[in-house]
């Protein structure tokens, strides 16, 4: 993860995250993705526990406050480290994260993949928007404004259902993605496969987003 | 961040919000959303002559994303196609003073121009050859 060449004393870096001749920490590489930069290969199911102790380990070796008797260059290298390093681990710890992450990675931006907005749910969305303002405009102790309470709650249970089947699908597309790295070929047909997950997976987590979305908002207004 | 004057205008006092038939004559729709926030928009166009009568929206989504979407149906009205396809997303960001984080709200409103123009012309060409 470290330079080729120690800031230092110009020497190649063999250690992981010290220069071997002056000891002098070395930066962590600004090409390095979060994966590299924890020691973790590009994967979806990744052992949150590893992931934790990793982290903890490397957090221990770049704190600033180790570093406070060291000299200025080094307090920034520690200070930049230690910033990578969070950012790289809170990105990586939650599996949802964690793909959207690599899809960005694999695929450049969301807006790069192309696939078709999902209508009937933005239909879905707008319309249920509608009867939540009618609620809000409603009489709470009123018959109407009752009726309408429970219909959104309805409606809530089934969008978090949703949300959770799909969570369940893209468990299982993680999985798959895994298996298909793992095997590391790179035919035509392992081509197709990887496209076809990197869009599975982007539909499922833009769903998963809008449903989100509107899911919060169910909550908190019929809280 | 507070929002800009113009924003909470739009926001308190939405134009043109509600929806059209979407196979009435002349309609087209434009359905859009950003996976990266979940706001969703609908915007409507009604078409006659080549010109843009009406048009109406519909957005789930933050102060931005509706400010971006109402002012856009305001600028939309009376445009032709053609100038309708001039609209940028950098037009809403100056008039609506948004900034840098809400950018996005922008482009999601020339987005959903976009689509409910080639909606339109869409519907148009089918209608024209016959093959609606």
């Amino acid at each position: 993860m470290a330079r080729s060449m120690c800031w230092h004393c110009q020497s190649a870096v063999t250690g992981e995250y010290f220069c071997e001749r002056c000891v002098k920490v070395q930066p962590v590489s600004k090409e390095a993705d979060y994966f590299t930069c924890l020691g973790f290969p590009r994967r979806l199911m990744l052992d949150s526990k590893q992931l934790e102790a990793k982290f903890y380990e490397m957090s221990r070796t770049f704190h600033p406050d180790f570093y406070q008797t060291k000299s200025p260059a080094e307090q920034a290298i520690s200070l930049g480290n230690a910033a990578v390093l969070n950012t790289a681990y809170r990105t990586l710890r939650d599996p949802i994260q964690r793909a959207e992450y690599l899809l960005g990675l694999e695929t450049g931006s969301v807006k790069d993949i192309r696939t078709s907005p999902p209508a009937d749910l933005f239909e879905e969305i707008l319309e249920l928007q509608d009867t939540l303002e009618e609620y809000r405009s409603s009489e709470r102790d009123s018959q109407e404004g009752r009726e309408l309470r429970t219909a959104l709650e309805t409606e809530q249970r089934a969008l978090e259902q949703r949300k959770q089947e799909m969570e369940t699908q893209l468990h299982q597309l993680f999985g798959e993605w895994d298996q298909l790295q793992d095997r590391g070929e790179s035919t035509s047909q392992t081509r197709v496969d990887r496209d076809r997950l990197l869009k599975h997976m982007r539909a499922l987590l833009s769903n998963r987003t809008y449903i989100t979305s509107i899911v919060n908002d169910l909550a908190t207004t019929i809280a | 961040m507070a929002y800009s004057d113009k924003v909470v205008d739009h926001f308190n006092n939405p134009r043109n919000m509600g929806s059209f038939k979407k196979d009435e004559e002349g309609v087209g729709t434009g359905m859009v959303g950003a996976p990266e926030c979940g706001d969703v928009m609908k915007l409507q166009i009604k078409v006659q002559n080549d010109t843009i009568v009406d048009a109406k929206f519909k957005t789930f989504g933050c102060g931005s994303a509706i400010a971006s979407s109402s002012l856009a149906t305001e600028w939309l009205k009376g445009k032709t196609i053609e100038e309708a396809q001039q609209i940028k997303n950098t037009d809403i960001v100056q008039e609506l003073n948004l900034p840098p984080v809400k950018i996005h709200c922008s482009v999601l409103a020339e987005d959903a121009i976009k689509a409910a123009l080639a909606d339109y012309q869409k519907k148009a060409d089918g209608e024209a050859s016959g093959t609606k």
